[in-house]
């Protein structure tokens, strides 16, 4: 066991240091506030995104052969932890890098790979994911929105809700119903926002400009190519997405970070003299530290070609802990930021709130536990 | 970053396992509120178990995989101090190894005896002595400790002073504590699901309700997190990370002390299940070095100044 990163992993830790510092506007911190889904993000991502692509920083730990640099898991990790310290300059397109690549890679067919990887690669493609449904957020296999097959097309119709990017996402990654049967008659079809009979509604919302949306389907019609995985296989493939997903986003690297943030406030007005103060912050300290190494340990898992399993629910847990933490210490002890008294702590605060709720509810995974890791006999239904 | 068992890891961790088996579950009939075996601890010290942190190839995170291994018997060994503290001061020191603070002679020490190596922890250094009897005073039997204590009633003026550096060995302690927390934590939290997913009420095992569900889970992520940074922790040496650990793993003792003993309801309160060998020792390690605000400020000034 080792716990220090190699100098390469460092070397390409502060490679990407470097590139944001240096490319990144001089009022970044005050434009990337907003939310990585906001239009003004989103619009600079699309340019910045083909600018890491250029310099195989985009996807760095993909396979050679679809236009990355064939670096592991860990260097994946770096790159999340990098990017999301600065605020996520690949705005919604980190989830190409996160899920959508490797479960394209995994499971689209020889068309879809040569039409949708060359443009995720470029940094040019933005998705929205259409999961949930104004009854089906966290019993996400209840979901209605229908496709019927007629002809060598799905004619689509329902609604889908909170859904990130939409406003601006050029393709849903939608998951549709073909048949009663509860899990087996889930279909994902990859289906153009700009598809007559799609309409996207934005909802106001806590966590930042432009980021969930209502969609509605009235009789969208999808070409059968569209359709990713076979009739019923969406429930497999999503559930290896989501385990990519889970860990996606190190919020416990910007919580910490944010919390380093914190701390250099306090000390500069004298409060971190106080011992009340420094407890907290240490207590915040070991929540951040503690979701790190849970998800390390998983990353290593991946790098070992293990199943990753219940344990990622672990150390999701374990990070909204800490993102919450994080969040309630800045209210406590630096209340200004919340009112402008700091951008960079302002971003963390408004982002924090989704740890526990999107793609997957703090108690989903709370229930993933007991079954998967800790193996209690299942609840009635 | 390689956080996966190395070869000789899995191996010495199997050794453990095949030489605790007689002691992995209680003697029948016993409800000793600790447990300890002069013969278990025969075994381990004959098998090189407690010096692996000298050895070049295994170092202190093999150290700590020990420590954590051995914490989850029901019998209490003393392996934390005398594995990842023993090695800093004078790797030839008689076990038990009794770390205590300077001045803090009101609070019961574990393993301390007649014979054991007492080391005295101050902010000018460190000091170390064999107990005589005049100098341990016995706690009495109706201790609610799952260690053996007993109490320190002086340190002679003569006791031998060490060339380290009295923050290298809190460092050393913490990580020790960190490591012995997470093995006790993991072996209680087994110890629990096992009853709860046999207990049947309402017609069905009660860890079929949710209201029990959650709070084990949200156990296990804790017990998890004080895994990983004990071992961090140790293979890092870092004060900061030591600090942390120590931190994480009273808070996560603090709170599974009354939950597991809730769970187990009734039997929770007797003697004839053997929950209270892990968590009534992870009490008496709650109020070491200070309890969690000390360890907190200590993690504060380690990473922040």
């Amino acid at each position: 066991m080792d716990f220090e990163w190699t100098e390469e992993q460092q070397a390409f830790r502060a490679k990407l240091h470097a590139f944001l510092e240096a490319e990144l506007p001089d009022d970044w911190e005050a434009f990337s506030k907003h939310g990585p889904a906001s239009p003004a993000l989103t619009e600079f991502a699309r340019h910045f995104c083909r600018k890491l692509a250029e310099n195989g920083m985009l996807f760095p730990h993909w396979p050679k052969e679809i236009g990355g640099e064939g670096l592991g898991p860990w260097e994946q990790q770096i790159l999340a932890e990098v990017m999301w310290e600065w605020g996520e300059p690949r705005g919604g397109q980190y989830m190409n890098v996160n899920w959508i690549g490797p479960t394209m890679v995994r499971y689209g067919t020889e068309a879809q790979k040569a039409k949708y990887l060359p443009q995720i690669a470029k940094g040019e493609m933005l998705w929205c994911q259409g999961f949930s449904e104004p009854n089906s957020g966290s019993d996400l296999a209840s979901l209605r929105t229908r496709a019927e097959l007629e002809g060598d097309a799905y004619r689509v119709n329902g609604q889908k809700i909170w859904t990130s990017y939409a406003g601006l996402a050029d393709t849903c990654f939608l998951l549709t119903r073909t048949s009663d049967d509860r899990k087996r008659g889930i279909t994902i079809l990859l289906v153009p926002m700009d598809t007559p009979g799609i309409t996207v509604r934005q909802i106001p919302s806590l966590i930042g400009e432009g980021d969930i949306h209502e969609v509605f389907f009235d009789d969208v019609i999808v070409p059968a190519t569209q359709r990713f995985g076979e009739e019923g296989q969406a429930w497999e493939i999503i559930s290896y997405s989501l385990q990519n997903e889970r860990l996606g986003i190190p919020r416990y690297h910007l919580a910490r970070k944010a919390l380093d943030r914190a701390v250099g406030i306090l000390k500069e007005s004298g409060d971190f003299a106080r011992e009340s103060v420094r407890i907290e912050a240490a207590r915040c300290a070991a929540l951040c530290e503690a979701a790190r190494t849970a998800i390390y340990a998983i990353v290593q898992k991946r790098v070992d070609g293990l199943p990753v399993g219940g344990e990622s629910s672990s150390a999701r847990f374990a990070t909204v802990q800490a993102e919450r933490a994080v969040s309630e210490f800045v209210v406590e002890y630096v209340p200004e930021a919340l009112a402008g008294g700091s951008d960079y702590l302002q971003m963390h605060h408004q982002r924090g709130i989704v740890a526990g709720i999107a793609s997957g509810a703090a108690e989903i995974q709370l229930n993933i536990i007991a079954g998967d890791v800790l193996q209690l006999p299942r609840e009635p239904r | 970053m390689h956080l996966a068992l190395n070869e000789d890891q899995t191996q010495i961790l199997d050794f453990i396992d095949s030489l605790t088996r007689p002691y992995a579950t209680v003697p029948l009939h016993d409800t000793s509120f600790a447990l300890t075996s002069d013969a278990l601890d025969a075994e381990l010290v004959e098998g090189g178990f407690l010096d692996v942190m000298a050895v070049e190839e295994l170092g202190p995170v093999t150290a700590a995989l020990v420590v954590e291994r051995l914490a989850r018997l029901p019998f209490a060994v003393e392996a934390a101090a005398s594995s990842l503290v023993r090695p800093l001061i004078d790797p030839a020191l008689p076990r038990p190894l009794c770390l205590v603070e300077e001045g803090q002679l009101r609070r019961p020490v574990r393993f301390l005896r007649p014979g054991a190596t007492v080391v005295v922890v101050s902010k000018s250094g460190v000091r170390s002595f064999t107990a005589g009897q005049a100098q341990v005073r016995a706690a009495g039997d109706e201790v609610l400790y799952a260690y053996p204590v007993a109490y320190l009633t002086e340190v002679p003026g003569d006791a031998r002073v060490h060339d380290v550096a009295a923050d290298e060995i809190l460092r050393a302690w913490r990580v020790a504590l960190a490591a012995e927390a997470a093995g006790l934590l993991g072996a209680a939290l087994q110890s629990v699901t096992t009853y709860v997913s046999e207990r049947q009420q309402f017609g069905r095992p009660i860890a079929t309700f949710q209201a029990i569900r959650h709070r084990l889970a949200e156990d296990q992520v804790a017990t998890n997190g004080v895994y990983w940074m004990a071992l961090r922790a140790a293979g890092s040496g870092d004060a900061g990370d030591a600090a942390l650990a120590a931190l994480h793993a009273q808070e996560a003792a603090k709170r599974v002390g009354y939950d597991y003993h809730q769970f187990l309801g009734a039997m929770g309160m007797t003697l004839e299940h053997p929950l209270h060998l892990w968590t009534y020792r992870l009490k008496f390690l709650t109020g070491e070095l200070g309890g969690r605000g000390e360890n907190a400020l200590a993690a504060a000034a380690a990473i922040w100044g």
